[in-house]
This record gives C-alpha cells, sequence and structure tokens, in this order.
C-alpha cells in the first residue's frame, strides 16, 4: 500500500512539503485522529472479553458498562476535535495556499499573466487549491489513521493466533498491488481531465465575455455546440476512469471476503481442535471487519491523492515562476525628458517595432500617429515599462526604468489606456486609484476630465458603483474615467492612447485645454488618428508596421514624408468641421 | 425581469432537503433504465455480503461448537461461490453507477450552459463574470462529486442498512428494536441539523464566487494595476476576499463535521445494547452465542454505513447547497420571447421604424424619451451626440439586444419581436463597440457562425474577400488568415480586432448594418477603405452608423442627434454643417 505513496514523495517539491509549516496542526490532527480511531480497536476487544466472561460464567454488567460507556464517549470527544482540527488545518493550508499564489502572481509582469492566461490562474486559484483542500482535509488524516488501524489490528491479530493472524494480513499486499497497477493507468487520466477542465473553462468564459455579439449574432447553438465537444470529452474521461476504479472494489472486497472464509476453515479448524476460544475466534471476525474498512479508505484517499498531487504541480508552475528582478532605488522626480534609443520588440520572428530612436524634451508634446497595428500601442506599454523590449533602451533623465523605485516612476508616470478598464468599485476609487492621491488632485482630474457635470447627474455622486465590465456607463465617460485615474496621480508625463477615439470632439477639444491649463509642464505623448489635434506639437512620429518613417514638427513632415501627407490628406475632406 | 442572481428574492429558490432532492432525481430520469439494473446490482451485492455473517454465524453453531469440521468445509465452498458472485455483482454496481453519475453531471452541465445561452445581454450585465463562471464550473463541481463519487456510496450504504436492518428484526426481534433505537436518534438529530448545515454551505459557496469575481477582474485588468503601480490593490483585494471564504469556509466545515461524532456515539452505543441486552437473552435462554457474533456483525453492518452515511450526507447538503444556486439560473428566463403577430412583411414599410420609444436598464432610470424615427431601405443613418447621450443604447434596442419598456420597434413593418431570433440575426447586423474575439484563428473569428463558406479553403475564402474588397484589410495581420488569436484577443491591437469584428458582419450581409463606434480605432487611411467596402455593399443595405469623427459619416443620408436620450433629425450631413456653420448649437 505504500508504494504509490513513495512514488509520489520522490516528486519535489511532493505535496507533502506544502504541510511543513503547519506541522504542529497537522501533528494535533493526527493525533486526534489516532485516538479516535486508536480507542475505536478497543471496542472488539471489550465484546470479545464480555463475551469470553459470560462463557466462563464470570460476566458482570456494571464494569463492562463502564468501560465501555466511556470508552465511546472518548471516541466521541476526539472524533469530534479531529473535525476541527482537520477543518482549521486544510482551510489554513488552503488559504495560505491561496495567499503564496495571489502574492506570486502579483510579483508578475503583464506578459506573465498574457502568456499564462488569466482562466487557467483562476482555476489555479479555485479548483486546484480546493483538490489540495481536499487532500489535508481527508486525505492525511484518513492515511494515518487506516495505517495505524491496519497496524493494530494486524498486531491484534498476530498476538491472537499468529498462524491465522499471517494468512489474513496476506490479503494487504495483494490489495496494495492492486491499487498501484491501477493507479498507474488513472493518473494519465488524471492529468487529461484538468487539462479538459481547462477547455471547458475557457468556452464558458468565452461565451459569457463574448454574450453580446453571440446575442447579435444569434449564435447560441454554435456556442452550446464547441461547449457540448469539451462537455462530452469530460464526460468521456470520466467513464475511462470510473472503468478502472470500478474494478478495485470488487477487489478489495473480495480479498477481504477470502481472509474472512480462511478465518472460518482455519479458525473453525483451531477451534474444534481446542487450541483457539470462540471468543479469539469472534474478536477475529470482529478484526477482520476493522481492517478492510481503512483498506478501502485509503483506496479513495489515493483517488484524492491523485488529483491533489496533479493540482499541486499545476500550481507549481505558478509558484516556481522567477519573481521580477528587484526594482531601482531611484526616487528622484523625473522632469520628462526621454530618451528612447534604438528600440526592437520581437516575438519570434515577427517584429513589432524595428530600432525605434527619438528623443522627448521636458515638457513638450509628442504625438504618435500611424495605422492599425503599426506599434504605436506597444510603445507605449514600452515606455511604462509594462512590457521589455528585446533590444535597444529607454531612459528617463539619463536613467533606465529598471533603475527607479517602480513607486517612484509609476506615480509620476499617467497611463490612459486605449480599452475601457474598469473595477467594480466607486467612480471615487476608480479614478483615486493609487494612494498617493490626495482630495485635492481628485477634485482636479475629475475637472480636467469634464466629468464634474457627469458626476453630479449621479444622486450617489463620486460614490456610484461602477459594475464590473463598466457596462453601465457609456464608451465615452468610461474613458474620461480613465484619463482622470491617470491625471489623479499629478503625473509630470501622461501617456494617451487614442484617447480622443470615444469621446465627442467638443469635449475633447475641452479636455485638452484643461489639461495644458490644469498641468502645466506636463510632458505628453498621445497617440493619435487625428492629425488637427496634434498639428502644432512640438514631435510628431510616424509608426508604420513597427518602423518609423519620419519624425519632426506637422510642417517638417508635410514637406519630407509622402505617408505623413496621405494620412494629412484622407482627413482634409472633413477635418475642418469638427463639432 | 430582474437578473441579478445575488438579489434574487430568497424564497423562489430556497428548497428544503427533500423538495431539493426531487428536482435533482428528475435529472435521473433518462437513467432509469440504467438506474434500475444499478439498483438491482447494488441490492444483489448487499444480500450476499449480508448473508455472509449469517452463514459464518450458522457454521459456528451448527459445526464449530459442535466440533464437525466436515460442516465447516461444506460452508466455506457455500461462501466462496457466494463471494465470486459478490465479486461481479460489485462491479457491475460501481460501474453503472458511476456511469449514471457521469451521464447525470454530463446532462446537469449541459442544461446550465444551454440556459445561459437562452438568456438575454441584461443577464450578464448584472452578474459578475467571476461569479457566473463559479456557478457553472464550481457548484456543479461540488454536484459532480456527489453524484460520481457519493451516490453510489449512499444508495450502498442505504441498501446495507436496510438489509441489516431486516435481518437483525428477523433474527430477534425484541433485539431487533433495542438495537435500532440509537438510529432513531440519529435520524431526529440529522433532520434537525441539516438545514442550518447546508446553510452554512450555502454561505460558503456564496463567498467562493465572490472570490472568484474578484480574481477574474484583477486578472483581466492586470495590466492598469501595473501601471498604477498597484500591486498591492491586487493582494489587498485578493487577501480581503480570501478571507472571507476562509470565514465562511471554516463555518461550513465545523457544521459539516458534526454529524460523525454523533453518528460514532450512538453506534457505541447500539453495540453496546446488543452485547447486554444480548447476554441478557441468552441468560434467559432466547438466544445463542453464535447468534450473538453474528449479530454483532449485523449491528455492524447496520452502523458502519451509518456512519459513513455521516460523510456522505455533508457532502449531499454541499451538492443541494450547489444544486440551489444553480437552480437559480435555471429559473430564469428570457425576457425576449418571440411573440406572435399575424401581420406579414411589408415591403413599402420602413426597413426599421422606432415609435414611441421610452427604454430604461432594469433599476435605472429612463435612458431614450419617446423616440420615433424610420429607416428606409438602401440608405445610410448616422447617429451622433455627445458622449452618454444613449446612442449605443438606441443601437441596443434596434437590434433587439433589449425591449423597449414602452412603445414599439418595428422591422419592415412588423413587430420586431415577431421575428425569431435567427431571422432577425440574418437581417440585422450590429458591430459592438468593444470587439470580442475568440481563441483561435483570425479565420475563424471572422467567420464566426457564418455557414455561407463553411468548407471553403483558404484560397476559395480570399477570393470572396477580395470580390468584397476585404482582402486589403487582412495586411495588418501578419500570417494572414491563419493568425493565431490568443486568448481573449490579447495579442491583437484595438484596430486590428476591430477589422475582424468589421469583416465578420459585412460577410453576413445583413439588410440592417449597425457600427457602433466600429471604427473609433482605425486610422484614417484604412477608414477610408472600410467606407469603399460598404459603398460595394449591396444596394439595399441600410446602414446605421455611429460616430465621432465626421469624416465617418459625410456620406450619411440623414444624420440624427442623440443627445439626453433625446431624439433630433438634423437632415443631411451637408445641411448639418451648415446649420453648424451657421452658428446653431444642435447638441
Amino acid at each position: 500500500m505504500k508504494l504509490p505513496l513513495s512514488a509520489q514523495k520522490k516528486k519535489s517539491p511532493g505535496i507533502f512539503s506544502l504541510l511543513k509549516p503547519y506541522s504542529l496542526m497537522v501533528a494535533l490532527l493526527i493525533l486526534f485522529a489516532l485516538m479516535s480511531n486508536g480507542l475505536n480497536l478497543w471496542l472488539p476487544k471489550l465484546i470479545g472479553q464480555g463475551i469470553d466472561a459470560f462463557n466462563n460464567g464470570n460476566f458482570a454488567y456494571k464494569p463492562l458498562l463502564i468501560k465501555f460507556s466511556g470508552l465511546a464517549f472518548l471516541i466521541f470527544i476526539f472524533t469530534y476535535l479531529q473535525g476541527i482540527a482537520q477543518t482549521y488545518t486544510s482551510e489554513r493550508v488552503a488559504r495560505d495556499l491561496r495567499t503564496r499564489i495571489a502574492l506570486k502572481i502579483s510579483a508578475q509582469s503583464f506578459a506573465f499573466i498574457e502568456k499564462t492566461n488569466p482562466s487557467k490562474l483562476l482555476t489555479n486559484l479555485t479548483s486546484d487549491v480546493d483538490s489540495i483542500k481536499l487532500f489535508v482535509a481527508q486525505a492525511i488524516a484518513s492515511i494515518v489513521s487506516s495505517i495505524f488501524i491496519i497496524f493494530g489490528a494486524s498486531i491484534l491479530l498476530l498476538s491472537i493466533n499468529w498462524k491465522l493472524g499471517l494468512t489474513t494480513i496476506a490479503i494487504i499486499p495483494i490489495i496494495g498491488g492492486a491499487f498501484y497497477l491501477v493507479l498507474r493507468k488513472v493518473k494519465a487520466l488524471f492529468k487529461k481531465s484538468r487539462e479538459v477542465i481547462d477547455w471547458l473553462n475557457k468556452v464558458i468564459n468565452e461565451s459569457i465575455l463574448g454574450s453580446a455579439l453571440i446575442r447579435v449574432i444569434n449564435s447560441q447553438q454554435l456556442e452550446y455546440d464547441k461547449f457540448f465537444d469539451a462537455s462530452n470529452r469530460a464526460k468521456d474521461i470520466g467513464l475511462n476512469i470510473l472503468r478502472l476504479f470500478a474494478w478495485l472494489i470488487p477487489i478489495i472486497v473480495f480479498t477481504a471476503n477470502m481472509a474472512g472464509l480462511t478465518i472460518l476453515a482455519l479458525g473453525g479448524h483451531y477451534v474444534i481442535s481446542g487450541s483457539m476460544t470462540i471468543g479469539d475466534f469472534a474478536a477475529f471476525n470482529s478484526y477482520l471487519a476493522l481492517l478492510i474498512f481503512p483498506i478501502l479508505v485509503i483506496g479513495f484517499m489515493s483517488n484524492v491523492i491523485a488529483q491533489a498531487t496533479a493540482s499541486f504541480a499545476r500550481i507549481g508552475q505558478v509558484l516556481d515562476t522567477e519573481d521580477l528582478p528587484e526594482t531601482g532605488t531611484l526616487t528622484s522626480s523625473l522632469s520628462g525628458a526621454i530618451e528612447i534609443k534604438n528600440i526592437t520588440i520581437s516575438y519570434g520572428q515577427k517584429s513589432l517595432l524595428k530600432d525605434i530612436s527619438f528623443s522627448v524634451n521636458p515638457g513638450a508634446r509628442t504625438a504618435v500617429i500611424g495605422p492599425t497595428a503599426a506599434g504605436k500601442t506597444q510603445l507605449l506599454y514600452l515606455l511604462t515599462g509594462l512590457i521589455p523590449a528585446t533590444a535597444g533602451e529607454i531612459l528617463y533623465d539619463g536613467h533606465p526604468i529598471a533603475e527607479y523605485q517602480s513607486e517612484t516612476f509609476h506615480s509620476q508616470v499617467g497611463f490612459v489606456f486605449q480599452d475601457s478598464i474598469m473595477f467594480n468599485m466607486s467612480i471615487r476609487e476608480n479614478i483615486a486609484f493609487s494612494d498617493t492621491v490626495t482630495d485635492e488632485s481628485l477634485a482636479k482630474a475629475i475637472v480636467t476630465a469634464e466629468l464634474r457635470d457627469f458626476v453630479d447627474t449621479l444622486p450617489e455622486g463620486l460614490n456610484t458603483k461602477v459594475s464590473e465590465r463598466g457596462l453601465s456607463l457609456s464608451g465615452g465617460q468610461k474613458q474620461r474615467i480613465m484619463l482622470a485615474r491617470a491625471l489623479a496621480l499629478d503625473p509630470k508625463i501622461l501617456l494617451l492612447d487614442d484617447f480622443t477615439a470615444r469621446v465627442d470632439p467638443q469635449t475633447e477639444s475641452k479636455i485638452l485645454a484643461n489639461i495644458g491649463n490644469n498641468y502645466p509642464g506636463l510632458t505628453l505623448i498621445s497617440v493619435t488618428q487625428k492629425i488637427a489635434a496634434i498639428e502644432h506639437y512640438e514631435q510628431i512620429i510616424l509608426l508604420m508596421q513597427g518602423e518609423m518613417l519620419a519624425a519632426g514638427t506637422h510642417a517638417e513632415l508635410m514637406g519630407s514624408s509622402p505617408e505623413y501627407v496621405q494620412i494629412f490628406n484622407s482627413q482634409q475632406s472633413t477635418s475642418n468641421y469638427e463639432l | 425581469m430582474n437578473y441579478n442572481l445575488n438579489s434574487l428574492p430568497a424564497g423562489r429558490v430556497k428548497s428544503s432537503t427533500w423538495s431539493g432532492l426531487k428536482s435533482l432525481l428528475k435529472l435521473v430520469e433518462q437513467e432509469r433504465k440504467k438506474l434500475v439494473l444499478a439498483v438491482c446490482a447494488i441490492l444483489l451485492n448487499s444480500s450476499l455480503n449480508l448473508l455472509g455473517p449469517y452463514l459464518i454465524g450458522h457454521t459456528i453453531d451448527k459445526y464449530i461448537q459442535t466440533k464437525e469440521y466436515h460442516g465447516v468445509l461444506v460452508f466455506s465452498g457455500i461462501l466462496f461461490s457466494m463471494y465470486t458472485v459478490a465479486f461481479v455483482t460489485s462491479y457491475f454496481q460501481t460501474n453503472l453507477m458511476g456511469g449514471v453519475g457521469q451521464r447525470i453531471i454530463f446532462e446537469l452541465r449541459n442544461t446550465i450552459f444551454n440556459k445561459i445561452q437562452q438568456l438575454p445581454v441584461a443577464f450578464f450585465n448584472e452578474n459578475k463574470a467571476g461569479d457566473l463562471i463559479s456557478r457553472v464550473n464550481n457548484d456543479t463541481d461540488k454536484l459532480s462529486q456527489f453524484f460520481s463519487q457519493s451516490l453510489m456510496q449512499f444508495i450502498g450504504s442505504i441498501a446495507t442498512m436496510i438489509g441489516a436492518g431486516i435481518f437483525l428484526l428477523i433474527i430477534n426481534f425484541e433485539l431487533g428494536l433495542a438495537t435500532l433505537v440509537p438510529a432513531v436518534f440519529i435520524l431526529l438529530f440529522t433532520r434537525s441539523m441539516s438545514p442550518w448545515v447546508k446553510h452554512k454551505n450555502a454561505l460558503n459557496l456564496e463567498s467562493t464566487g465572490g472570490m472568484s469575481a474578484e480574481i477574474q477582474e484583477s486578472l483581466n485588468n492586470f495590466k492598469v494595476i501595473i501601471a498604477f503601480n498597484r500591486r498591492d490593490y491586487f493582494k489587498k483585494r485578493f487577501d480581503l476576499a480570501n478571507q472571507e471564504n476562509y470565514r465562511k469556509a471554516i463555518g461550513a466545515g465545523l457544521a459539516n463535521n458534526i454529524f460523525l461524532p454523533v453518528f460514532g456515539l450512538f453506534s457505541s452505543i447500539a453495540q453496546l445494547t446488543v452485547l447486554s441486552f444480548g447476554i441478557y437473552l441468552i441468560t434467559k435462554g432466547n438466544f445463542s452465542i453464535g447468534l450473538l457474533v453474528s449479530y454483532l456483525s449485523y449491528a455492524t453492518n447496520f452502523y458502519n454505513p451509518l456512519r459513513q452515511l455521516a460523510t456522505l450526507w455533508t457532502s449531499f447538503q454541499v451538492a443541494l447547497a450547489g444544486w440551489d444556486r444553480i437552480s437559480q439560473i435555471l429559473s430564469l428566463s428570457t425576457n425576449l420571447v418571440t411573440i406572435h403577430d399575424g401581420t406579414a412583411e411589408d415591403q413599402h414599410a420602413p426597413l426599421l421604424e422606432f415609435r414611441n420609444v421610452h427604454f430604461g436598464y432594469q433599476g435605472g432610470f429612463e435612458i431614450l424619451h419617446n423616440i420615433s424615427f424610420s429607416m428606409e431601405k438602401g440608405k445610410t443613418y448616422a447617429l451622433v451626440g455627445p458622449t452618454g447621450g444613449g446612442k449605443t443604447t438606441t443601437a441596443s434596442v434596434m437590434a433587439r439586444l433589449y425591449d423597449p419598456l414602452q412603445g414599439t420597434v418595428l422591422l419592415k413593418g412588423r413587430d420586431i419581436r415577431s421575428y425569431t431570433d435567427g431571422e432577425r440575426a440574418e437581417k440585422i447586423g450590429f458591430i459592438l463597440q468593444e470587439p470580442f474575439l475568440f481563441t483561435g484563428t483570425v479565420r475563424e473569428n471572422i467567420l464566426y457562425s457564418n455557414a455561407r463558406y463553411h468548407g471553403f479553403t483558404n484560397e476559395q475564402f480570399l477570393e470572396i474577400l477580395k470580390e468584397a474588397k476585404l482582402e486589403g484589410l487582412l495586411a495588418t495581420f501578419d500570417q494572414g488568415l491563419e493568425t493565431p488569436v490568443l486568448s481573449g484577443g490579447e495579442s491583437l491591437s484595438i484596430g486590428q480586432k476591430q477589422l475582424i469584428a468589421f469583416m465578420r458582419a459585412v460577410l453576413r450581409q445583413p439588410e440592417l448594418l449597425i457600427l457602433d463606434e466600429a471604427t473609433a480605432n482605425i486610422d484614417t487611411i484604412t477608414e477610408k477603405l472600410l467606407g469603399q467596402i460598404l459603398d460595394k455593399l449591396p444596394k439595399e443595405t441600410t446602414l446605421v452608423v455611429i460616430a465621432h469623427r465626421l469624416n465617418t459619416i459625410e456620406n450619411a443620408d440623414e444624420i440624427y442627434f442623440i443627445n439626453s436620450g433625446e431624439l433630433s433629425p438634423a437632415g443631411s450631413f451637408r445641411e448639418a454643417v451648415d446649420k453648424l456653420m451657421s452658428g446653431k448649437r444642435l447638441s
């Protein structure tokens, strides 16, 4: 029976390593389990003694009653304590494991989250932790006490009659062997079944996040079919696992029954030949019953252990990820001078940005324009340190981002993302997203982003809760809240990613004027599609398919870059009429 | 209809153990045949296992006590053949019952998913994605654990108990009654504790849902958390949810652990009863030692499964709590039913017409006030106005993502509610403000749910794209049609996602195509290309364009201003601009 267990242990770090910090609790748990189970072993002994005493004619009710009730009460107490210890240990292990995973995740880069895929991380934090919790709650105590009972019962059997005892104990290795064979096959299936669960989760996630599109296109049936495939696969794997396990229990029961038969035939012989008392014979039968149950329990628990091991391996992948290198120590304030030197970003064969170099002066306004998939957003991500460059470097006041303490750096660089990202909190918390935000800077940010009037129309004002994906707000409102979020930091540098896309032109020009008035000296880098709004900027960078085609003022580019002129012309027919 | 699962009136779905069990059993109906077979196997198996101790007791009394070894051997032979049969029935019992469990869970999962597919957009707006995912995964999993692992033991245990109980009563009625008395206490105890235990588990599942929602939100918004250096925010919020979950789980765990010690105590009492009462009966001459030995094992056979039931009962309560949460979803139905409307399509009627439409989201203010307009076949309309004015809401009502609170929407002169979802989706295309992509390839996303080009090779499909002038839009995808789309489309820029959404909608050739800021993040040159593509659409196609950039709407035949939920016509683009130029403020 120890074969699968020791096989687990070889893996480093095994799932048992998880229990080290809780050794005291686990010890208590095991102690209570052993006490309650050990005392349980005593009961048949008492019964056997009672029968023998009766057979010998010296039976008395009183001592039996007292001993028996005392024992039963103690068993009750210890079983209850075991339950409590079990709950606290398992929940604590689960909680701390979740905290560890979350801590690990929170120290990772954006690229890690994208690569690992949020829905897998969600499964790690929920179902995977749950199966480990089940392991702690049920497996540890039951396995230890089962082994204890098996040992105890075996010793008692041997002490009563060693020959009969040995033949009875022979069932243990037989059953152990059966387990080993079945579990070896089941392990691969468990891994597959976890993968299918990930697949199921993905289909569910997409059908929830894409619910509007699915309803517009009326593709519910298609989604159902996708789900059905995954669900069907899960069922098939489940049935395969079942078929293997279906052999296990009959084998155990049959083997145990054979032991019972041996006791009857052989023990009967001993009783008849007078080498064994009838009371011992009865006790032998009771101990056999005691022996079977723990063997069955170990069987069920090996299932739990196998699942927990699979889950722990998945969690291990997250926990083993390297932490980001220590952040820098520079805490100086940024002037706004940025130097972008020979930046390249490539994923495999594909280059998103190729050898980009330009510099930004403090307080200057820089626009980045270019067609879809030119690498504009990547450039901004790079400037905030969200993604690393494959080659080249970015210097703020002559120092790379890594040299700055991340708090110092991020509190001076405001970023307005292109996609709306709202948290399920109040509007106030969504805007004052950083700890450093004062009431004053919050108010200034709200006024600058032209949100004052909107907030005033809400009955609960700034305390209005935004629903999870910000569905109760319009696209433009969300974008302005995101702007206010960046401005509330009182940043030295503001990065705008296509901020104007969802805001109507009047509001847009008001907001841009507000920024100029309320945040003088701000260094601005703005990704945009519209030339009209940036004509007077100090610098315009033209990106196309990852390459920097031109850089300069509007007038310079109009003279030197045919591509720029083309974009300019494409906007001419109507840009006079900005509403 | 209120779709917020966490604020549904509790009375509606709160079920007692038995009514919960009944509705659960409905799931089993198709499995009746297999179930009957399985129960037969279980009963046969249990009775064989029960017969064993009886025969052993008989052998002790008849042969061992009388020292007749031959009889012992004969009965050993009988027992051996019995155990062999039990081996077979035991295999079938596990296999059949487990199979039933697996298929029930399969049905259940599919039913929930199917139900969610039938619910309208409002349902998804009112519930957090993480909470929904937790309900579909985690809560079904709790049921699945019960069905696949516990149900068989449950039935087996009950069968063994009943059999053992009958044997106990048959062998000696008096002693049998005395042995069963503690079981009555257990029953009473279980009945009085179960609702409390289930409630504790429900609270636990709820906090799990909350935690899952928290994780989902933080992970999906991780870039903001990094850019604003709020990794501590993620930790803090998570710790809070985690701690809350811990507290609720401890509560549930302590409640769940109450059954086992009590069951154990009463089963000890029962053994004591058998022993002392049995000995008393023997002294009276009504009983034998051999019978007492087998009686003790029957008592064990009765109380051991009962102890097992203590554990199973807990998992049953957990499953019921999960079932309640799932039933909440299953109890919902769509509020967008297809109504029967006798009127036929009128080819001369406007393609789409709003008549005095009022609309507001569930639990909110009225957003659209008394809107009326009509849109003719083949024309282009633009909806403009400040943010938050109601443009997207109007478009959503057009596509019947929602029904108006008052007033009607007519499609070709017929109430839009009288079209089936399929008919409507074929006629109306809607490019949503936030493009959504599925994991897969660009091609799969463009052809998502489009049967027309099913089975086309990439070359054939490229021809189609060329004809529709769509081919040029593929230039930004480095591997063309086969460019992979990773989870949530994060590998692509928003502009690229908008291009895919655009191709997807155009290829479906709807009669009415709504573009809700569908090109907002696309550069002006590509946008011109999109304009040419729209020009290539069949003449009868009606376009509704929502945009801030004027070049997107300059070809509009008619412009509507939408502000504060009110709509006013502003004539053609030229007229609108002229009005603006002459100083009239329109919004």
